[in-house]
Formats: C-alpha cells, structure tokens, sequence
C-alpha cells in the first residue's frame, strides 16, 4: 500500500457560468479504497467526479489523480483509470460483441473479450444490438467497458441505477471483488444502502459542499440513536420522564401518539436503563418500544433538511 | 522503429475501423458521402462532347468535382459525425477511454480524407478512361491543393459542428455552405462567367482556391489556357494557396471557438 493518497482533493471549486455547482470540496482516497459521494441530484457529485476524470478543468482548488493533474495530463491519467459515466452514449447499432471489440481497439492491453462480456453478464445477448438492451443491461456492459484496461483508479457514477436487485447484487459483488484486489474506487450514488453496502468512507455532498465525511460508523455517530414508544393512554405528556436530560418528542402518527427521544453522544444503553427503571416504577407499559442506531438515511435527510431551511 | 509506429498508429486504426462500421449502418451518412458523389460523377458523362471556353465541359466540370466532392466526404460527414457523436455522448464515452483527443478526432478525420481520396482517385480514373482526359500535368500541386482543402473543411466541420443542435440539423446547417461552393467556387462554370465584383468576392469562399488550384494542376494551364511550365503552375496559385491558408487560420480559430464535446447543459 502507498503512503500517498491515490486522489487528492483539495478546495475544488466549478462554476457553469454564474452557478457554482462544486463550492470548496476537499477529500483524499488512498489505494484500495472504497469513497462513496453521497448527495441529493444537483449536489455537485457528478461535477466533482468528472473533474477528476478529467473532463474538465477545476476553477479553484487542487485536484490529483496517481499524482497528475487529471486535466492537464490527461494522456498520463487516462490509460489508467476506467471511467462509467452517468450518461456516457453508445452506439445503438453496434451489437454487445462489436462494442467490446471496437472498445477493446481503444485500450492498450485490454481484457479478454469473453471475460468482459462475462463481467457485464451478457453472455447470452452478444449479437444483440446494444440499443435493444434494457437500462439495466447497458448499465451493466457500462460498468465492464470501464474495467476493460486493469484500472487501478475506478470512477462510478450511479452504477447501480436502473439495475433489477439481482443484478444490483452482482455489481456489488464485482466492484467489492475489485476493492479486494487493491482498486481505488470512487463512486456516486443516492442509494443509501449501495453506500453504507460498500464505502469504506463516505461524503455526504449538498449544494456544492460536503457536509460530513468519514467512515459509515462516524457519519453516523453523534446523529442521534432514536427510542420511540407509543404514548400511553391517560398519561399527561408533562409526566413524561427526561432520561439523562434526552428530551421526549411528540407526533402524531395513525391517530396514535408517538413518543420519541432522539439520544446523543453517551449512546442508546443509559437512556433506555433509565427509561425502562422509570416505567417499571410507575406501572406504564411502553407500547411499540423500539430502539435503534441512527442510519445513514438519518443523516442523509438531517442533512437535507438543514441545509435547505 | 516499425513497431513503434504502428503502436502509435493502432489507436487511429481503432477509431477508423469504428467510423468505416459506422458509416457503413447508417445509410443515410452513407449516401451523403458516398452516394452523391457518386450520381454527381455519373452526371458528368452526358456532358461529353460540349465544351466550355474551348475546354471539354466534362473535363472543367469532373476537375471541379474533385475539390468540390470535399463537401460531401469531409464536410458534411465531419458535421454530421461529430453533432450525432456529442448528442448521443458517444464522443465523451470515447473521450472516457486511453484515447487521446488528437487520436480520437484525428481518426474520424482520417476515415473521411480516406474516403475523400479513394473518391478523387476514382474520378481522375473516370475522367482519363471515359471523358478524354490526361494524367494530371502537376500531381504534386494537386495533391497540395487538394490537401489543404481537406483542412479547411474538417476545420470547419469542427466548427459548424458545434452549432448544429442535432444530427438531424447538420443536413440543413451545411446546405448554405454546399451551394454557396457549387455556385460561387467555379464547380460548374468558370468565375470569369461572373460579374466583376461578385467574381472577386467568390474567390474567397473555401472552395475557389482549392478548385482553382486544381485545374490548373490538372491542365497544366492557366485560367486563360496559356501553358504554364512546372514551377509556374504553383507561382501562379500563390494567391489562391494564400486565401487556403487564410481559411486554415480562420477555421482554426472557429473550430476552438466553437467545437463542443458535451451537448449544452440544461
């Protein structure tokens, strides 16, 4: 493993005429990694991704990709990372087979043809004209395309959507096969669990910023665990107890009244103890008691929210 | 050395092999490239036996086709190719491989002058077995004439490419420029035949000094069918390869001006 970082971002900024889409963005992947860009459409994901592909150029910041400037050496980047591109086109009357070959053509030592076609999981569709695939397919032949010269450094914007679950799974199993074998990846998606499946760091991207950033354990934590019970008939909400000072909340859901106490940094343990002593003193029975970690979705939507407001 | 070569050749290959596929599917860039050079070539053996300022008709006009066949292999096929390419987001998908941007468009530009040459071949052949014509005085002169013309018109390819919102448009964006040549560049008749003002204009269209250049390649002649020796053939087309050369400047500029890889955001 190399001490370096493998892509090194640093106060990226991209502007499209007055609109600034990435405003100050910095991160750092290191070999063999798995760094997920989480955010909601227009959050700045796929500009980010494409100025480190290269596409473009940055307005501000740094950017390096194996140590290059992945816009000004372009020529010393490219051959090798492999790129799937949110919205890259094909030809529509090239057959599966032919696409691979004419891809293949563009690649210096290429992989195998039937070993490409059998990653995308195509075996059985290569005369088929590729405009008559289905979005998952495309998807699928999208993501062999870009692994077809060995890339150390992988890019992947929403890889998985439009895929059925089967073969989301087995896109899964491919790129966490590729982790394994010491490939960096950096990928997009807004399926919260696609990144919480196979991030080993994560960042969450609103309005051109990351929000919070780090392992999923991290961005996560300090979210609030949550225990939520249904309030108990004849039970005056001011009798509601505060354990270790977590404040109760109240909504209204299905015409029953929900409790909920979003706990902090000492973690779920001590609340629910002292919430359980209080109820079992005073004789209430806590309905629909559940208690659970924060999610990833938690964080995703607070995220949001505050940023919208 | 030949190895090496052909290493750094491969990667054009790949892209020509790719545009001769695809031109091959698509019928209609297919018949623009291929098959209205073809019908114009045809054309000329009903004007056999005329003449035209004591030329053979078919002669003035089969050695105007061979500048003016530019408009169909480069020009349009160029524009076509390069709108159809960005607004499917072929061009980014290539652009996202090994490829370089030199190899990339360098390829698409190889497989249309390729085509351009095996048209113009076809032609000398055509005019020297069936019109009465001769080998050309000054081969070097016309293969010079004719490759600056094929620059000029892949850079403005480039260009007009990147304002034509759709492949669909590219046959309507280039129409002005095909007539404005076949009308305006002595394709069909002599400039002399126009008006003073209007002929001095006409010599500045793209096409006129590669037309120019040309015949007096062909005929080893002047406009005025006075004989011109080996070196004076290329003296006398100084002015005309001054205007080609201004048309590569203006038509470099136009290109990196206007050439899109991505179709326009929003």
């Amino acid at each position: 493993m190399n001490s370096e970082p493998v892509i090194h971002v640093e106060g990226l900024r991209r502007r499209y005429g007055d609109f600034e889409a990435v405003a100050g963005v910095s991160f750092e992947v290191g070999a063999g990694e798995l760094f997920a860009l989480l955010g909601t459409n227009g959050a700045g994901k796929t500009t980010t991704l494409e100025t480190l592909e290269g596409y473009r150029p940055a307005h501000g910041g740094t950017v390096r990709v194996l140590g290059h400037d992945p816009h000004a050496d372009r020529r010393a980047v490219r051959p090798r990372i492999g790129i799937m591109l949110q919205d890259g086109g094909f030809f529509g009357d090239l057959t599966v087979a032919e696409t691979v070959a004419h891809w293949r053509g563009f690649t210096p030592r290429p992989r195998p043809a039937d070993e490409v076609i059998g990653l995308a999981g195509l075996e059985d569709r290569t005369a088929v004209r590729v405009r008559q695939l289905s979005g998952g397919q495309k998807r699928r032949l999208d993501l062999a395309l870009a692994l077809l010269g060995h890339p150390e450094v992988l890019f992947l914007d929403e890889p998985t959507t439009g895929m059925d679950p089967a073969a989301r799974h087995a896109t899964w199993r491919i790129v966490r096969d590729l982790v394994d074998g010491g490939t960096t990846v950096v990928l997009t998606t807004h399926y919260l669990e696609e990144a919480e499946h196979l991030a080993d760091r994560l960042a969450l991207m609103h309005r051109g910023r990351i929000g919070t950033s780090g392992t999923v354990a991290e961005v996560v934590a300090g979210h609030g665990d949550r225990i939520a019970f249904r309030l108990p008939e004849g039970l005056p909400v001011a009798e509601l107890p505060a354990p270790r000072g977590a404040v109760p909340d109240l909504a209204v859901t299905g015409g029953r009244t929900v409790v909920t106490y979003t706990v902090g940094g000492g973690g779920l343990q001590p609340v629910l103890y002292e919430l359980l002593r209080w109820a079992d003193e005073h004789r209430v029975a806590l309905d629909g008691l559940n208690a659970r970690n924060a999610s990833l979705e938690d964080v995703f939507l607070s995220t949001a929210e505050g940023a919208a407001a | 050395m030949n190895a090496a070569l052909s290493r750094r050749a491969a990667p054009v290959l790949a892209v020509v092999r790719l545009d001769v596929r695809l031109l091959w599917r698509n019928r209609t860039a297919l018949f623009t490239a291929a098959g209205l050079p073809l019908m114009f070539a045809a054309l000329l053996l009903p004007a056999r036996g005329e003449e035209i300022d004591g030329r053979s008709a078919a002669l003035v006009q089969g050695t105007g086709h061979l500048g003016f066949f530019l408009i169909f292999a480069v020009f349009m096929n160029l524009v076509s190719v390069f709108t159809a390419r960005r607004e499917e987001r072929t061009l980014k998908r290539m652009r996202g491989t090994a490829l370089s941007d030199a190899e990339l468009l360098g390829g698409s530009v190889l497989t249309a002058v390729g085509m351009y040459a095996a048209q113009v071949l076809g032609l000398l052949v055509l005019l020297g077995a069936a019109l009465d014509g001769r080998f050309p005085a000054d081969p070097l002169l016309l293969t010079a004439g004719l490759a600056g013309g094929a620059a000029v018109f892949a850079l403005l390819a480039f260009a007009l490419s990147g304002v034509t919102p759709n492949a669909e448009m590219a046959g309507l964006t280039t129409l002005p420029v095909m007539f404005a040549c076949m009308a305006g560049s002595g394709v069909m008749f002599p400039l002399d035949e126009l008006p003073d003002g209007l002929r001095e204009a006409a010599r500045w269209l793209p096409l006129s000094p590669v037309v120019e250049i040309t015949r007096t390649a062909y005929f080893g002649e002047d406009a005025d069918g006075a004989a011109v020796g080996l070196l004076d053939g290329w003296s006398h087309s100084l002015y005309a390869f001054a205007v080609l050369a201004a048309w590569i400047v203006v038509g470099r500029y136009l290109a990196g001006r206007l050439f899109r890889w991505e179709p326009r955001r929003g």
